[in-house]
């Protein structure tokens, strides 16, 4: 009698209970794929950090009189099936809004707005004398809206680019919006070697911001 | 950080005393101390609701004020379970495998346990022992250096291997816990009975 009276109730709490989590996953699942992507990103970035270590190491240990050369082909199939998904080839650090993300190479499937702050097909590399090295990601809620800080930026900020074991410095000199067309003017001096982020207007969907840092 | 084991009780002791803040905060504890003391031999009901508010009213409190600490926190505290779960270290790894090693052993002597019960422990801890198995024998093999995190995930299959030890320790823990909550509850239903 007792057993047949705490059957529905104990049934109902765990429909009840299992709905809740449901709930709660649904409601929280934006922010967790966000921190996901935080923690995932921290690991490649110090997978970036160790390999530039790396190479820092064997470029000093390098003696030019007992140099042996390594067949290419041979080394890239060696590393072929232990590469990881993607791996970076810069970072780009903004430390007045705390934002790091590494960069992957023009060429890599993963240099899309979907995975990565994406490199534009038109940039030059950083180590390209007068260049315009042009990123671009998203900003608003979703966890790939890497630049969703950005408008927090003010002229002046300061932006590094670590690329090729070099790190270039720049200054924020102006910001400016334009209407998304799927066309995008850039205004910046052309006898100086800029850093152009672009992204969505903060709380505007019909707008992008152009930010241009110049070195310093 | 370098003071010695003295000098550090006395700085612990001198610290309520520092202003008048601690001083005050002190004095709360103390009276909430003394209070649910003696409320243990009064029993009163009252007291212990009383006290469970003030509880809940005291963490609403700090909530209110510092909402947005509380969540940075709370965020770092998720982010350092999710990097335990994604990117253990060696550590935590070998910590985990001595567990369900533990467990297994468990598993070989005891009786009070079912034949299902059994199988299902031993085919998730031999899984478990099997991919640290062959984690050790990747990296042995490949002479790569445990200790730097980031050397073992640049390696997609180390990252796998290590992806699913988790997701199977996790799984041994539930079940485990589970299991004796059932169990627990059953043998306390039958006692009732």
């Amino acid at each position: 009698m007792l057993k047949r009276k705490n059957k529905p109730k104990s049934q109902l709490f765990i429909v009840g209970f299992l709905c809740l989590i449901i709930g709660l996953l649904v409601f929280f699942s934006t922010p967790l794929k966000k921190l996901r992507e935080e923690v995932f990103e921290n690991m490649r970035l110090a997978i970036f950090q160790m390999q530039i270590n790396e190479d820092n190491t064997t470029i000093n240990n390098i003696q030019t009189e007992n140099l042996i050369v390594i067949d290419g082909e041979t080394d890239s199939s060696n590393n072929a099936n232990n590469s990881p998904s993607y791996t970076y080839i810069g970072q780009l650090s903004i430390p007045s809004i705390n934002f790091k993300r590494g960069f992957v190479s023009k060429d890599s499937k993963y240099n899309n707005i979907n995975y990565n702050v994406t490199i534009a097909k038109e940039a030059d590399y950083p180590d390209v004398k007068n260049g315009n090295f042009i990123l671009m990601a998203h900003s608003g809620n979703a966890y790939i809206s890497f630049f969703d800080n950005l408008y927090k930026l003010e002229i002046g900020a300061k932006a590094t680019v670590s690329y090729e074991a070099k790190t270039y410095t720049y200054q924020l000199v102006k910001t400016y919006n334009q209407p998304k067309t799927g066309k995008i003017a850039i205004y910046r001096d052309y006898t100086k070697k800029t850093l152009t982020l672009i992204t969505c207007t903060h709380n505007d969907d019909y707008n992008q911001t152009i930010y241009i840092f110049e070195e310093i | 950080m370098d003071l010695n084991f003295f000098d550090r009780l006395i700085t612990l002791i001198k610290l309520p005393f520092s202003s008048f803040l601690t001083i005050e905060l002190l004095i709360i504890f103390i009276i909430l101390y003394i209070f649910c003391l003696y409320n243990e031999k009064r029993k009163n009901k009252i007291v212990k609701y009383g006290f469970l508010g003030l509880i809940i009213f005291f963490f609403s409190f700090t909530f209110f004020y510092f909402s947005k600490d509380i969540l940075n926190v709370l965020e770092e505290i998720i982010k350092t379970l999710m990097t335990i779960f994604y990117f253990p270290n060696i550590i935590f790894y070998i910590l985990t495998v001595l567990i369900t090693l533990g467990i297994l052993i468990y598993n070989i002597f005891t009786v009070k346990t079912t034949k299902l019960n059994k199988i299902i422990i031993y085919t998730l801890t031999f899984l478990h022992q099997f991919l640290f198995v062959n984690f050790l024998v990747l990296a042995i093999s490949n002479n790569i250096s445990l200790i730097d995190t980031a050397n073992i995930y640049q390696r997609n299959d180390m990252f796998i291997i290590t992806y699913f030890s988790q997701i199977i320790f996790i799984i041994i823990i539930l079940y485990k816990l589970i299991y004796h909550f059932c169990y627990i509850k059953k043998d306390k239903l039958k006692k009732d009975i």
